[in-house]
């Protein structure tokens, strides 16, 4: 797992070491070639001078005529010499060859360039030497420089690559965090990305359109439970109201009067279950308003103070610690209340007789926290997937229809709230209410 | 008091009107916004009961329709819809209350008579039960001079049950009218049990309270003769 911008330099660097290896694997051979046509040279233009030499100021002060007939020329360092001799034979030689010579007891290795030359009808041969020493040498320093310049050559164009794939997938990024930054298509950034990239402008527009698609089939699905949700009210509000005409009459048995009792609070299971079920719908299509400035630790007590005769009739404590005045700047007060009642009311409910619920709020790491935690026995981990899930309910110890914690969550996420649920089996189960601080 | 109920459902209509018949009013019926309007036009009623889904007509252009006209019917607007925009587009149009479908046949009344209070100017006597009265003014209730202290959820509770007192009101009428209804799923008959029993505790330190009583498996009814 590595990002685009990194592997596509990387990739760039690995190819570019493997030919680099490559030429490395040749390079000895290479240059060794390079360097003994390099000396060759060399020696000819060498006997050359040495040949224009002779051809000015004669053979002479190189070799009297009679006292010697051999002369030879060493430099200090004797990596490079020049002899001249006298020589019987008389044929044409012009070759280059390896050989030892022997210097003050010293074997050294030559490259020699040996040439037969005739002045004054006397036949002479010409060798201009240089030592194998020095040559190896000059190869070995070649070497060094070329691997430099190929080091230096990748490192440069490794960082050229680098921030280059960097600046070019700038747009793309941009698009990444379009997207992280939507919880709902509505909100994507329609402002088009700027890129001189044609892909990216393509793909940019696709994600605009889809989203507007995505969007569109969102709203009109609301739109439909809406309108569905409201039709079904008709019907429930019609029965309701007979009912309730046959209930205020005088003329029915008590047999009868619990019947109808008993429809009436059926249908007031339907109606509730419509009514959660277009709450959801209405917070997903932000039908609610958010007017209202309102401080998180007065909500918080009211709901304890709303619930405080139930939690004392059961004997339950609870206990208020407020550490943050936070105060939302645009909410839904009545909408957050309920939020918060359901859950305290859910806390309650799972709490023995005798135990406490606590309600807390801090701020930790900008994040002000709500905490609701009651001493029941705990979310079993199976059930903890699903807790937000509608109709799922978590114990058969609530009378709701299993739906209020899906509420709650919606509400959380139109006030851009973030709940999390710890549990421990025993111990008892905190929720906790992120809400991003600025 | 004349009533108009504007309501497309017809069978809903006829169970309203029945039941505020029985309650002593005078109901006249509009099926259509156009009946309705016409209606509005040529009678004077005291209340208008506006639904305002009515098909092919915003039911709340009737309400400045009838005030161009000087009607000072008292307006009440059912809606299905019980969305937060029509709610706050009906009051500033002039509705004197707003009730979501479906609404208790008693929270109706309640709410018309709570109009009927404001609006034409009635007070409310105190009113003696059994050995207390109930002042609805200052909202307090005393017993031989002495005010029984009761929270706001407890009062409340206490006038509703009187307001309607010999009809037995059901824990979830009770709930609704107290509690609204906009997370109804957290309706828990326990807890108007439990308001009733601290309700009762807290009278019964002054006198008995028999004309509270419980309706077994139904609710609760205040009886006076």
């Amino acid at each position: 797992m590595a990002r685009l911008r990194t592997k596509l330099p990387l990739f760039n660097l690995l190819t570019k070491l493997v030919f680099t290896s490559a030429f490395l694997l040749l390079l000895p051979y290479i240059v060794k070639r390079v360097n003994l046509i390099q000396t060759d040279n060399d020696l000819v233009r060498k006997r050359e001078q040495v040949i224009s030499l002779i051809s000015q100021i004669g053979i002479e002060p190189f070799i009297a005529s009679d006292s010697s007939n051999a002369f030879g020329s060493y430099n200090i360092l004797r990596d490079e010499f020049i002899s001249i001799e006298r020589t019987t034979r008389n044929e044409d030689i012009n070759y280059i060859e390896e050989t030892k010579r022997l210097i003050d007891n010293e074997q050294i290795d030559y490259r020699v360039l040996n040439y037969s030359l005739n002045i004054n009808g006397k036949p002479y041969i010409l060798s201009v030497g240089r030592s194998m020493t020095s040559i190896q040498l000059a190869e070995k320093n070649i070497r060094l420089v070329m691997l430099l310049f190929l080091a230096f050559i990748i490192i440069i164009t490794f960082i050229t690559d680098l921030l280059y794939t960097m600046r070019l997938l700038k747009p793309l990024n941009r698009i990444i965090d379009k997207l992280k930054s939507i919880s709902d298509p509505s909100s994507y950034d329609r402002k088009p990305v700027l890129t001189s990239t044609s892909d990216f402008i393509s793909l940019d527009k696709t994600l605009i359109d889809l989203m507007d698609n995505i969007d569109l089939l969102f709203r009109k699905e609301k739109e439909t439970t809406v309108n569905i949700s409201h039709e079904l009210l008709t019907p429930v509000s019609v029965i309701r109201s007979k009912l309730e005409n046959l209930l205020i009459r005088e003329d029915i048995s008590p047999e009868i009067a619990d019947k109808i009792e008993e429809s009436l609070k059926t249908l007031h299971r339907l109606q509730s279950l419509i009514n959660s079920l277009l709450l959801i719908a209405k917070l997903e299509s932000r039908q609610y308003l958010k007017e209202d400035a309102v401080s998180l630790d007065d909500i918080l007590s009211e709901v304890a103070e709303e619930i405080s005769p139930v939690a004392d009739d059961a004997a339950i404590t609870i206990n208020k610690n407020f550490n943050d005045n936070f105060r939302f700047a645009k909410a839904n007060k009545s909408l957050l209340f309920s939020m918060f009642y359901n859950i305290v009311n859910n806390a309650l409910k799972n709490t023995p007789g005798g135990g406490k619920v606590e309600i807390v709020t801090y701020l930790a790491d900008k994040t002000v926290i709500a905490g609701i935690s009651d001493s029941g026995k705990g979310i079993p981990q199976e059930k903890m997937k699903t807790l937000f899930s509608r109709f799922k309910e978590r114990g058969n110890e609530g009378s709701g229809t299993g739906i209020g914690l899906a509420i709650a969550k919606s509400i959380a996420d139109f006030h851009a709230i973030e709940i999390d649920v710890e549990s421990e089996i025993g111990k008892g189960t905190t929720f906790l209410f992120r809400i991003k601080s600025n | 008091m004349n009533v108009l109920i504007v309501e497309d459902e017809k069978s809903l209509s006829e169970e309203v009107r029945t039941f505020l018949r029985s309650e002593g009013y005078i109901c006249d019926q509009a099926f259509t916004g156009m009946e309705a309007s016409e209606k509005i036009a040529v009678n004077l009623y005291d209340f208008v009961l506006l639904d305002v889904g009515l098909p092919g007509y915003n039911g709340l252009d009737l309400i400045g329709e009838a005030r161009e006209l000087g009607s000072e019917a008292a307006f009440i607007v059912v809606t299905a819809r019980g969305a937060v925009e029509d709610k706050v587009r009906g009051l500033n149009l002039g509705a004197d209350d707003y009730l979501a479908k479906p609404f208790a046949l008693i929270e109706l009344l309640s709410r018309m008579q709570a109009v009927a209070r404001r609006k034409f100017k009635i007070q409310d006597q105190n009113l003696v039960i059994g050995d207390f009265t109930v002042d609805f003014q200052s909202r307090k209730i005393s017993s031989g001079g002495a005010e029984v202290g009761l929270t706001k959820k407890e009062f409340d509770l206490l006038v509703y049950l009187v307001l309607n007192r010999n009809k037995v009101l059901t824990r979830q009428q009770l709930y609704e009218h107290i509690w609204g209804n906009i997370l109804d799923d957290q309706y828990d008959s326990n807890f108007i049990d439990v308001h009733i029993k601290n309700l009762r505790k807290k009278l019964n330190e002054y006198a008995s309270t028999p004309w509270l009583e419980t309706v077994r498996g139904t609710g609760y009814r205040v009886s006076l003769q």
